[in-house]
């Protein structure tokens, strides 16, 4: 294993977690993941030295989501519904409170507009910098800027100060 | 900028040096801005923490095995028969380096006509999980299309990977190969450089899907039985 694949399985993690944001059901959201990994080898060759791969990777996820949006709407499917229950285990209240707060983000996320979701994802979630995310997504600052606006201001009216 | 851009780009370390400073006079004296600030915050905190669990959970292994011996990888593909003769070719390699390289204490020992792990290796497949490190490493674990429960492994005294399922209370090796541990063996993971004979045998044996950590360490401690 070179360097280049070093750093893609340290990547897995990361990328499934981006991929739940963007594909929600697991078992999607891994899909996604696959997907990304067999394209980032493909492409190996484009990816330039000393430049960051969590961010080529991130890209390539992007528009991997974009294109199986595409398919998916053309073959009119909906996304599979995520399985309710799944994730239910035996712990104790503070945990149940917990995953049913996360749920509730969840929701909040997969209704917001895709491009709002993944410029929030981008910035809330994996920690990227404004420029950083703009260049994943492939768009000038000032159109990320005006979506983590929207996106967040749609997600504090859901979730915000509810009871906290 | 409009306010909200600013108060955002303040929260996300995106302001100048003394622009952020500059803000934080405006907060201190303005109550509902520095609640403001303080809301949006908590909404930060709690969309991160609601995707943070996904870091902790187990990697599939098809990524894992994706990702990691992306060099080694033919196309995937059912096999053909040439291929199937280089196996057959290589376990009888293997079966005759047991019988001459490994004659009292090597990895394999010839059981009735198969070649089974015995010692070290027979208590690795045994006991030993993916996450554990050793002399020798486990990799994937899955169940074969006849039911039986069938593990990768590579160990670096031996020079030696393969592919070893379950039968009649043994670990019967399927195919074995050559090989030998990165140089740069500070990093080392589950699948790292499997020989492509190994991965073809995976692929041809593998019913459904290699096992996840949880499934792996139930099937260990059932005994490997069904």
């Amino acid at each position: 294993m070179n360097a280049f694949e070093r750093e893609m399985v340290e990547l897995l993690p990361r990328l499934r977690r981006l991929g739940r944001v963007l594909a929600r059901a697991p078992a999607d959201a891994d899909d996604l993941v696959q997907l990304t990994v067999e394209r980032a080898l493909a492409r190996r060759d484009q990816w330039r030295v000393g430049t960051r791969l969590d961010s080529w990777m991130f890209r390539i996820m992007k528009n991997a989501w974009i294109d199986e949006n595409r398919a998916r709407a053309r073959r009119s499917d909906v996304f599979a519904p995520e399985e309710e229950g799944e994730r239910a285990g035996a712990d104790g209240a503070a945990a149940m409170e917990a995953r049913l707060a996360a749920r509730e983000v969840e929701g909040a996320m997969a209704r917001l507009p895709p491009d709002q979701r993944i410029a929030v994802a981008l910035v809330l979630v994996e920690g990227l910098s404004y420029q950083e995310a703009a260049e994943v997504l492939e768009i000038p600052p000032g159109t990320l800027t005006s979506r983590l606006v929207r996106g967040r201001a749609a997600l504090m009216a859901q979730i915000g100060e509810t009871g906290r | 900028m409009t306010a909200e851009e600013r108060l955002l780009a303040y929260i996300d370390g995106e302001l100048a040096a003394a622009d952020s400073a500059a803000f934080e006079a405006e907060m201190a004296a303005d109550p509902r801005l520095a609640a403001q600030v303080a809301a949006h915050r908590r909404l930060g905190q709690d969309i991160a923490g609601a995707y943070a669990p996904v870091l902790d959970e187990p990697v599939p292994p098809r990524l894992f095995a994706l990702a990691s011996a992306a060099n080694d990888r033919a196309p995937r593909r059912r096999l053909g028969l040439p291929q199937w003769a280089a196996m057959a070719a290589c376990l009888v390699l293997g079966v005759l380096a047991g019988r001459t390289l490994w004659p009292a204490q090597g990895p394999l020992a010839a059981r009735g006509g198969a070649l089974v792990a015995r010692g070290d290796l027979d208590k690795a497949l045994s006991r030993q999980l993916a996450s554990e490190d050793g002399a020798i490493r486990v990799g994937l674990t899955f169940k074969a299309r006849d039911g039986g429960y069938c593990r990768t492994f590579e160990s670096a005294a031996d020079h030696l990977a393969g592919l070893a399922c379950r039968r009649d209370g043994r670990w019967a090796a399927q195919v074995t190969s050559a090989w030998s541990p990165e140089p740069a063996a500070g990093y080392r993971t589950a699948a790292s450089a499997m020989p492509p004979a190994v991965l073809a045998a995976v692929d041809a044996a593998i019913a459904g899907e290699a096992l996840d950590a949880a499934a792996e360490r139930a099937a260990r401690d059932r005994g490997w039985k069904n």
